[in-house]
C-alpha cells in the first residue's frame, strides 16, 4: 500500500514537473504571428485596425496580424512577457506597469486628446468644474482612465474627490443621468454624451433636454491610448515595429480622411454596427464622393478635416434616423480625438503630467527612474507619408 | 477500534499531506532562481511572503478576507437552507420533481460567471449580489445531494418504521435525516468550497472590497505578489471551510464508525 502511494506521488511529481517545463518551453517559443491586443470588444473605435486589415496595409508590411481582446492589465503583461507583440493600451497603464518592472514602451500616441470628460444635463445648473462641488458625480469605478481623468480635471481646478459626492455607477451613465440619479457623470466624451443627447431628442431622458461636456483635455494634456510593444522587440526587431506603425498610421490617415469608407470596412469586424441597405448605399456613395473630393481638395489641417466631417454628418442626418447613425457619430467624435497636425507624436510634457497624476492618486509609488524610456517617437513615419 | 487504527499509522504519515506543497514551493523557487521567467511573471516565494507580511500589517488582507468570508458564509447558509428545503419537497413529490428538474439541470449546467454580471445589475454592486451568487452556486449541488440522500433510504427501513406506526416527524428525524446525512455532508463539503468561488466571482464583476476585488486591484496595479497572496488566502479559506465541514461530519457520523 505504501509502495503504491509512493508510486502515485512519483507520478504526480512527474506530471507537475512536465506541466511546469512545458510552460517554460512554450513561453520561450517564438510566436509565428504578430498579435495586437485591444481592450473591450470589437468596436467602431478600433476602425483604423480594421481598415488596415481590410486594405491590406498590415499584410503589405509583412505582418500576419491577429486581433485579441481582453482587459488592459492582461494585455500589458502578455506584451511584457513577449507572448504578444503590440497592444492598444492607455498611457497611465503603461506607466503603472513600468513602475512594477514591465519592460513595455509606448511607440505611437493614437488618441491625441484624452477621451474622458464630465457630462452634465443642461438643466443641472453646472456650468464649470467648480460647480461640481457638493454635487453627485457618477463614475464607472475608482480605476482606469475615467478615474485618472476625473482626478486630473478636479486637480486642475484646485479640487479633490472629497469636494464632490462621488458615486460609482458602472458604465451606465446615460441611464443614470436620464433618471436623475446623478447630477453629472465621468464618461468617454466621444460616446455617452451622444447617447444622452439622442435620448433627450426622442423624449426618452426624463427632463433632460441636452448636455454640457467638460473634456479633461481642455484642462490638462494627459497621455491617452496608444500603441505599445516591449523593449526586446524594439531592440531585436525594430523593423517590425516600424512596419507595424507605418501600416497603422496609414490606416489611421484613411479613417480620418474618409470615415464613411472606414465604417463600411469595419462592418465585418463589428457585428453590432447599425446598417440598413439605404445607409449602406448612402455610405458607399459618400465614400466615392469623398475620395474624389479629396483629390481636388487636400485637407491639410485638422480644422478643415473636422469641418468636412461635420458636413458629411449633416448630409446623413437629413435622411437617416439618429439611432441608425449613432455609431457613425461615435466614429466621427472619436476621430476628433485622434486628429492632429502630427499623428502618433507623443510629448514628454504629457508623460510628466500623467505620471504626476498617478503619483497623486497613489497608483505609482515613486516616479520612474527614466520616464523617457517609457515612450519613443523613433518609429513615426515621415510626415509626407500617409 | 478507531483509536487503535490511528495509533497504527506510521509516525511519518502525518507529514505526507505536506510533501506536495513543499515540492511545489521547491520547484517554484528553482524556476525563480534559474531566471526562466522574469520576476513580474513569477515572483519569488520570498517576494510573496514579504507582500503577505505587508498587507497583513496594514490590515488590508484581514479586512478583505473578512468581507469575502462573511459573504461566503452568508451565501453558504442561505444556499444550503433553500436547497435542503426544496430538495426535501422534490424527494417526496414526483410532480415537483418533474416540474423543477428541467430548470434545475439547465441552470446547473450554466457557469456562474455567465450570469454573475446580471446578478450585480439586479442586486446591486454591494454584498447582496455576492451572497446571491454564492448561494446560487451552492444551491444546485446541495439540492441534488439532498434528493439523492433522501431517496437512498432503504425501503426495508421505511417499511419497518411504518409498521411501528412512526409519525411523519419520527420518520424524518429518526430515519431520513440519519440515512441522508452522509450524502448531505458530502454535498456540504463541496458546497463550502463552491461558496468561496461564488463570492469571488461576484467580487470580480463589481466590488469595493473582498479578496476578488483585491486581486483585480492588484492586477490593475501590476502587483503580482499581491495577486498570489490573495489567491493563496482564498485557498486557505476554502481549505478551512472544508476542514470545518469535515469536523462536523466526523462528529455527526461518529455512530457509523
Amino acid at each position: 500500500m505504501i509502495v503504491r502511494n509512493h508510486r502515485r506521488l512519483g507520478l504526480l511529481t512527474a506530471f507537475l514537473l512536465t506541466f511546469l517545463l512545458s510552460g517554460i518551453v512554450s513561453a520561450q517559443e517564438t510566436p509565428s504571428e504578430q498579435t495586437l491586443f485591444m481592450t473591450y470588444v470589437p468596436n467602431i473605435q478600433f476602425s483604423p485596425v480594421y481598415v488596415g486589415l481590410e486594405k491590406g496595409y498590415f499584410a503589405e508590411a509583412g505582418i500576419d496580424l491577429v486581433l485579441e481582446h481582453g482587459d488592459e492589465p492582461l494585455g500589458v503583461d502578455l506584451i511584457a512577457a513577449g507572448e504578444h507583440q503590440f497592444g492598444l493600451i492607455s498611457g497611465e497603464q503603461l506607466l503603472t506597469a513600468r513602475g512594477r518592472g514591465r519592460p513595455v514602451v509606448f511607440v505611437y500616441e493614437w488618441f491625441q486628446r484624452y477621451p474622458v470628460g464630465v457630462v452634465t444635463p443642461l438643466e443641472s445648473g453646472i456650468e464649470s468644474i467648480p460647480d461640481l462641488a457638493g454635487r453627485r458625480v457618477g463614475l464607472p469605478g475608482r480605476f482606469g482612465a475615467s478615474y485618472s481623468g476625473l482626478t486630473a480635471l478636479l486637480s486642475a481646478n484646485g479640487m479633490t474627490e472629497q469636494d464632490i459626492d462621488l458615486q460609482e455607477i458602472g458604465y451606465n451613465a446615460p441611464e443614470v443621468i436620464c433618471v436623475g440619479g446623478v447630477d453629472a457623470a465621468v464618461v468617454y466624451i466621444n460616446n455617452e454624451p451622444l447617447q444622452i443627447e439622442n435620448r433627450a431628442q426622442q423624449g426618452d431622458c426624463g427632463d433632460v433636454t441636452g448636455v454640457r461636456v467638460f473634456p479633461v483635455s481642455d484642462a490638462v494634456d494627459m497621455v491617452s491610448n496608444g500603441i505599445i510593444t516591449n523593449e526586446v522587440i524594439i531592440a531585436e526587431q525594430p523593423e517590425l515595429v516600424a512596419a507595424f506603425i507605418g501600416a497603422f498610421d496609414h490606416a489611421l490617415h484613411d479613417v480620418i480622411d474618409n470615415p464613411a469608407e472606414a465604417y463600411l470596412l469595419s462592418l465585418t469586424h463589428v457585428e453590432s454596427l447599425p446598417i440598413s441597405d439605404a445607409l449602406h448605399e448612402a455610405l458607399t456613395t459618400m465614400t466615392a464622393d469623398q475620395a474624389a473630393w479629396l483629390a481636388d481638395n487636400p485637407l491639410t489641417d485638422p480644422a478643415s478635416r473636422a469641418a468636412r466631417r461635420a458636413e458629411l454628418l449633416s448630409q446623413l442626418k437629413a435622411d437617416f434616423d439618429v439611432n441608425e447613425l449613432i455609431q457613425f457619430e461615435v466614429l466621427l467624435a472619436t476621430i476628433d480625438l485622434w486628429d492632429a497636425d502630427r499623428l502618433g507624436l507623443t510629448e514628454a510634457t504629457s508623460w510628466t503630467l500623467t505620471q504626476d497624476i498617478l503619483l497623486q492618486m497613489g497608483f505609482m509609488e515613486a516616479p520612474l527612474d527614466s520616464l523617457e524610456s517609457a515612450f519613443t517617437n523613433d518609429f513615426l513615419p515621415p510626415m509626407n507619408e500617409g | 477500534m478507531k483509536g487503535s487504527r490511528r495509533e497504527s499509522r506510521p509516525a511519518g504519515r502525518a507529514f505526507v499531506p505536506l510533501l506536495l506543497p513543499v515540492l511545489v514551493l521547491l520547484v517554484w523557487q528553482v524556476i525563480v532562481s534559474l531566471g526562466v521567467y522574469p520576476e513580474f511573471i513569477i515572483p519569488s516565494p520570498a517576494a510573496v511572503l514579504a507582500k503577505f507580511v505587508d498587507v497583513l500589517r496594514d490590515g488590508r488582507l484581514l479586512a478583505n478576507t473578512w468581507v469575502t468570508l462573511s459573504q461566503t458564509l452568508a451565501g453558504l447558509i442561505i444556499g444550503v437552507a433553500l436547497s435542503v428545503l426544496l430538495g426535501y419537497a422534490i424527494a417526496k413529490n414526483r410532480l415537483l420533481d418533474d416540474l423543477f428538474s428541467p430548470l434545475i439541470i439547465a441552470l446547473q449546467s450554466t457557469p456562474v460567471v455567465a450570469y454573475a454580471p446580471l446578478l450585480v445589475i439586479w442586486f446591486g454592486s454591494g454584498p447582496t449580489s455576492k451572497v446571491v451568487t454564492s448561494a446560487l452556486i451552492v444551491f444546485f449541488p446541495m439540492l441534488m445531494n439532498t434528493v439523492v440522500g433522501l431517496r437512498s433510504v432503504p425501503k426495508s427501513l421505511r417499511d419497518l418504521m411504518l409498521s411501528l406506526r412512526a409519525t411523519p416527524w419520527q420518520m424524518f428525524i429518526h430515519l431520513e435525516v440519519p440515512a441522508a446525512l452522509p450524502v448531505l455532508l458530502g454535498g456540504l463539503k463541496v458546497s463550502a468550497t463552491l461558496a468561496v468561488i461564488g463570492s469571488v466571482v461576484g467580487e470580480f464583476v463589481s466590488a469595493r472590497a473582498g479578496l476578488g476585488w483585491l486581486i483585480n486591484d492588484a492586477r490593475y496595479n501590476y502587483d503580482t505578489p499581491l495577486v498570489l497572496v490573495a489567491v493563496l488566502m482564498l485557498a486557505v479559506i476554502a481549505r478551512v471551510l472544508y476542514a470545518a465541514v469535515g469536523l462536523v461530519e466526523r462528529r455527526m457520523l461518529a455512530w457509523r464508525r
